[in-house]
């Protein structure tokens, strides 16, 4: 059963890198490929070669377009698609496809987006494009497709928008790093100077907004052109060098594998003769048997070492993120630990009992509450495999959230858990779930701050 | 011997001074175009208009800067037209309230547009600012008599007639849209003016910063109520306004009306936001006020009203 569990990642795994191969390599590599792909899995050492297989299939990155509404990002998607869809990286989406993308609901929340996928020789993009500011930060909050980079689009004709400063803030406040200018319907625009002068007027306004303007990548082209097969320069051509900058500019997310490993506790289970297993699924990282390890939450920390892992029964020297698993550990008693603290490398996280957040409020619709709430509301944080109850600060210059709303909140918990700067969590009350958040900042704790008592 | 070196070195010479002037004129060349882009860099920022019109701008006056400008913010009026009619019909939801308290009366107005981003800009901003200042001055204008209670409710028409220092907010509109690329409409507005012994309390939720005289946000009420602690009267105000936001009552009922559950309508007999413990008929009795009418506008209910 295990095993054959294991077998079927496998063999997904093989399927998409063989898909890969199959959208960008003539029929004759695609049968090679196929070749190789197959002997090692006729093999059936499963847990090396799924390595193995892994490391083929191409690294995902998120990216998404920014800019004025008649600047033409819907149509800067759509030829982008087309364009890859030629060499099979893509399907070609239509622009109306694209533009009347329903609302979609991620973690229950419901976003307007749209998001597309495709992917270029080196990597796997998706591709995400909001009309607001708010939905923009509702993705950043909801995780579904944080961006890596960003797509700045500009029209030659009109050059930056006053509203172009609000773009570039957003960037700034959802964590976007890197971005990429194309200046669009530079093929309605004669006076190549004018073009000059877009692309001047825009790098001074990187610069102003912290970004590297003098040295962002700027690529001037026709997403229509592209889209109709006219002037290949300024169309085909100019997506193709946009997208390859963006390949090499937009820098890889560091995978969760690469990072220190961290487990949150799900179960304690004592086996007798062998010693206490905690179980959960891998958060991130890498852990093998003998790794020296650091449990911590509920005011408790201690070391240990990893005596040994299992998964579905079998014993195991490594797991990796994702994987679902039993970790014996050495020394342990049951009443050590229990549901709610991690297993980590040693040092790698800590505590923390105040902290900054950027949350989402659900609305009435979304199932959240229909009533604001104001400074000292208590709900109970979910993070993790813990659940604690927090008091909620509001930002000094606001009196009160409403539902559907996103806002920073200053959350103060009973007692330190461990929480990280980007990790996930979920406020609830009662039976309801409110909102939905990230954290942004870690604070420290004042004595103010232990008022439960 | 000496006359052919003679010669050799006018020759030099001459070859010299011509190549010095070309370089020279070649010289003075690029540097009147780098004069013709500086000054299209000028006029661009200082104006906002785009680089092609500026450009013709300059072309059609020869370089003089202040007849370019002039001539630009005419033609800005004839292009925000064409381009608002362009738009007309585009969705817009987002966009702001915005507020404005005097002496005895009050603004409310609420201004759409496309994008949230729009909504943040300072230009679109401005624009709502106009359109409270008009109003205002437009119920200051009625100059009914001020023993009364006034309160009347504008829609779109009439609002687009009013106008701003001489020019009409219809065409105040249409150049804002011309600027920012965007449909834009002023959705309604409310005027309210009471007697010397009443009170006009607001609140504005969602609140942008850096507009102080005119506070804008996603909602607004405006709460008309009687009595009141001397010296609290505004922070009571305040507190009902959260509430009434908050809460967002549809009538407002009577002070011995039974609350009905989380469901509740009605603005008296709903919990109090500020305190839980207490119904708002109950906070009003402990303050010795009198509520007696409310607004509430939330941005974008109208349009999806409409559109549904």
């Amino acid at each position: 059963m295990d095993f054959d569990q294991c077998r079927c990642k496998t063999s997904d795994a093989f399927q998409t890198c063989f898909c890969d191969t199959l959208q960008l390599t003539s029929p004759s590599l695609v049968l090679s490929s196929f070749k190789l792909c197959a002997v090692p899995l006729s093999r059936r050492t499963f847990a090396a070669e799924a390595k193995k297989t892994y490391s083929r299939e191409k690294p995902h990155v998120n990216i998404g377009t920014i800019g004025h509404v008649d600047h033409g990002k819907t149509t800067l998607t759509a030829a982008i698609t087309k364009v890859l869809s030629d060499a099979g990286g893509a399907n070609y989406k239509k622009y109306e496809d694209i533009d009347n993308a329903p609302e979609e609901k991620a973690r229950g929340i419901t976003i307007n987006a749209s998001h597309v996928e495709y992917t270029t020789a080196n990597r796997h993009y998706a591709h995400t494009d909001c009309p607001g500011h708010a939905d923009y930060v509702k993705n950043m909050i909801t995780g579904t497709a944080q961006m890596d980079g960003c797509i700045l689009v500009v029209a030659a004709t009109d050059g930056q928008m006053p509203q172009t400063r609000e773009h570039l803030l957003l960037a700034r406040q959802i964590g976007v790093e890197h971005v990429v200018v194309f200046i669009n319907k530079a093929d309605a625009v004669e006076d190549k100077e004018m073009v000059e002068l877009v692309e001047i007027e825009i790098r001074e306004l990187l610069t102003e907004f912290g970004y590297n303007g003098e040295n962002t990548p700027v690529v001037i082209g026709s997403a229509l052109c592209a889209l109709e097969n006219r002037e290949p320069d300024l169309g085909v051509n100019a997506v193709m060098k946009l997208l390859d900058i963006v390949d090499s500019y937009v820098p890889l997310p560091k995978r969760e594998l690469d990072k220190p490993f961290l487990l949150p506790i799900e179960g304690v289970f004592s086996i007798p003769g062998r010693g206490t297993v905690v179980t959960g699924t891998m958060e991130r990282g890498v852990i093998k048997k003998g790794d020296d390890t650091e449990f911590v939450g509920f005011s408790r920390n201690f070391k240990s070492v990893v005596t040994g892992i299992e998964m579905f029964h079998k014993h195991l020297d490594r797991a990796e993120a994702g994987d679902n698993l039993g970790a014996l550990v050495r020394g342990l008693k049951r009443e050590d630990v229990r549901r709610g603290m991690v297993m980590c490398k040693p040092g790698s996280i800590m505590p923390h009992q105040k902290v900054k957040g950027q949350v989402y409020i659900l609305s009435k619709e979304e199932g959240g509450r229909h009533k604001p709430f104001i400074s000292n509301f208590m709900p109970v944080m979910f993070s993790l495999t813990w659940d604690m109850t927090c008091k909620v600060t509001l930002p000094s210059d606001k009196e009160m959230v409403m539902p559907g709303e996103d806002t920073s909140l200053t959350l103060t918990l009973r007692q330190p858990m461990v929480l990280e700067k980007g990790q996930r969590f979920t406020l609830r009350d009662g039976n309801k779930t409110i909102g939905t958040g990230l954290v942004t900042d870690i604070l420290t704790a004042t004595a103010e701050d232990q008022w439960w008592g | 011997m000496s006359l052919p070196l003679l010669f050799r070195t006018i020759r030099r010479d001459i070859a010299k001074v011509s190549v010095c002037q070309h370089v020279q004129s070649l010289h003075t060349g690029c540097q009147l175009l780098a004069a013709e882009k500086a000054l299209l860099m000028k006029l661009r920022k200082s104006t906002g208009y785009t680089f092609t019109n500026c450009k013709k701008a300059l072309e059609k006056f020869d370089n003089d800067i202040a007849q370019a400008e002039t001539w630009l913010h005419e033609q800005a009026q004839k292009e925000g037209w064409i381009k608002a009619n362009k738009l007309e019909g585009r969705r817009a939801k987002e966009g702001l309230i915005g507020l404005f308290i005097g002496d005895k009366d009050a603004v409310m107005v609420e201004v759409n547009c496309e994008t949230d981003f729009v909504a943040r800009n300072e230009k679109f901003q401005q624009l709502v600012k106009d359109v409270v200042f008009a109003t205002l001055a437009h119920h200051q204008s009625k100059g009914q008599s001020k023993a009364g209670y006034v309160k009347s409710i504008l829609a779109g028409e009439e609002l687009s007639k009013l106008s701003v220092e001489g020019t009409s907010l219809a065409d105040k509109v249409a150049l804002t849209i011309g600027r920012l690329g965007e449909n834009m409409s002023v959705k309604q507005a409310v005027t309210v003016g009471v007697p010397a012994e009443w009170q006009i309390g607001s609140y504005v939720h969602g609140g942008v910063s850096g507009q102080t005289e005119v506070p804008m946000g996603r909602y607004g009420a405006l709460v008309v109520f009687q009595g009141g602690k001397e010296g609290e009267q505004e922070v009571l105000g305040r507190k009902l306004g959260q509430h009434i936001v908050g809460e967002a009552p549809v009538s407002l009922g009577n002070m011995d009306d039974l609350p009905c559950g989380e469901s509740e309508t009605r603005l008296l007999p709903q919990t109090f936001l500020g305190d839980s413990s207490k119904t708002v008929a109950q906070f009003l009795r402990g303050q010795q006020a009198r509520v007696l009418d409310f607004v509430r506008f939330q941005c974008g209910e109208k349009a999806s009203e409409e559109a549904e």
